[in-house]
């Protein structure tokens, strides 16, 4: 069955605009089309999905760590269930995947990796970073953690024990930061403007009042 | 060090707790295709035809050698392209016919 779309939907051309497409590109293109040719796909739930994508941003994650932060009942949802007390916020997920909330607390620091891959939180968080996909974060979150955050300008305490918790194409995680001192008087807006994708990631804390710390 | 006991402990992808470089802080913006490979990615995997578990396994599957070569989304459509033909969805002359057209396609719009 050739569904073939007859829009000549060629995107290299009209979003890059400069040269000519390069051999991944035009393979990229060449496995859609020949997919869609087939019905296995259409060019619609591409298209859809790449504003999907696009709508997946930090700030998602954000939302629910503040509103963990005003509000312990949710939190101990959040903990419990991941995707089920995002859903009270409206934010739900686009894959199968599970999804973990470690809290971060005056004894406990967490950190995130795929040690396999780049498994990551996207609905909540986006798209990677690359450093989190290339070898050095992969390789050494789990060994050094300690030496890794430094690299971070975070310097965790001794007496602090480090949880490394790594990812797979099933289980996802997300680091719900310590609430930064000082912070009682902001609405759950201001709180979630201190928490950064990094801070999620457990790379940082949630950003101080008055700004990170140079 | 020749010891081959290091090849086959390890598949390519699994490097966790190796020795590494400090962390580079690199990010970039995904180029157009790029964007439209990970969607592609994240439907084939709606449509059980390559789960993120079979794209994993694809992407090892190309050995270090080509992994350390090609970028992320590159290895991704590579990936996708010989899972594909595994399955027998396409055929790699499907694909090269395919990719003529396109390189031809752009060629007479330029």
């Amino acid at each position: 069955m050739s569904g073939h779309d007859h829009d000549h939907n060629h995107p290299h051309a009209e979003v890059g605009g400069e040269g000519p497409p390069g051999y991944y590109d035009i393979m990229e293109t060449a496995v859609r089309e020949l997919l869609i040719e087939r019905g296995l796909l259409s060019a619609a739930e591409i298209r859809r999905q790449i504003e999907v994508l696009d709508s997946r941003t930090p700030a998602l994650g954000a939302k629910v760590v503040a509103r963990a932060w005003v509000d312990p009942a949710f939190k101990a949802r959040l903990l419990a269930d991941g995707w089920a007390a995002c859903g009270e916020l409206g934010i739900t997920s686009y894959d199968e995947t599970a999804m973990i909330v470690l809290e971060n607390t005056p004894q406990v620091h967490n950190l995130i990796v795929c040690t396999l891959c780049s498994c990551y939180p996207r609905p909540l968080l986006g798209l990677p970073p690359d450093w989190y996909k290339l070898k050095p974060y992969r390789a050494r979150a789990v060994s050094e953690p300690r030496k890794v955050l430094a690299e971070f300008g975070t310097v965790i305490p001794d007496d602090v024990e480090i949880r490394v918790s790594d990812s797979t194409a099933f289980v996802r995680f997300l680091v719900l930061p310590q609430r930064p001192a000082g912070t009682e008087g902001l609405s759950e807006d201001e709180l979630a403007a201190l928490v950064t994708r990094d801070a999620m990631i457990g790379v940082v804390p949630a950003t101080p009042i008055g700004g990170p710390v140079p | 060090m020749s010891d081959t006991r290091d090849f086959v402990r390890r598949l390519p992808n699994d490097i966790g707790g190796l020795a590494a470089d400090r962390i580079d802080r690199v990010e970039h913006a995904l180029q157009p295709w790029e964007k439209r490979c990970h969607a592609l990615a994240d439907v084939l995997d709606y449509h059980k035809i390559i789960s993120t578990e079979a794209k994993r396994r694809g992407v090892e599957a190309l050995g270090s050698e080509v992994i350390g070569k090609l970028s992320y989304y590159e290895r991704w459509i590579v990936a996708f392209a010989n899972i594909l033909f595994q399955q027998q969805i396409l055929t790699p002359v499907d694909l090269a016919r395919k990719m003529a057209e396109v390189g031809a396609r752009w060629e007479t719009h330029a």
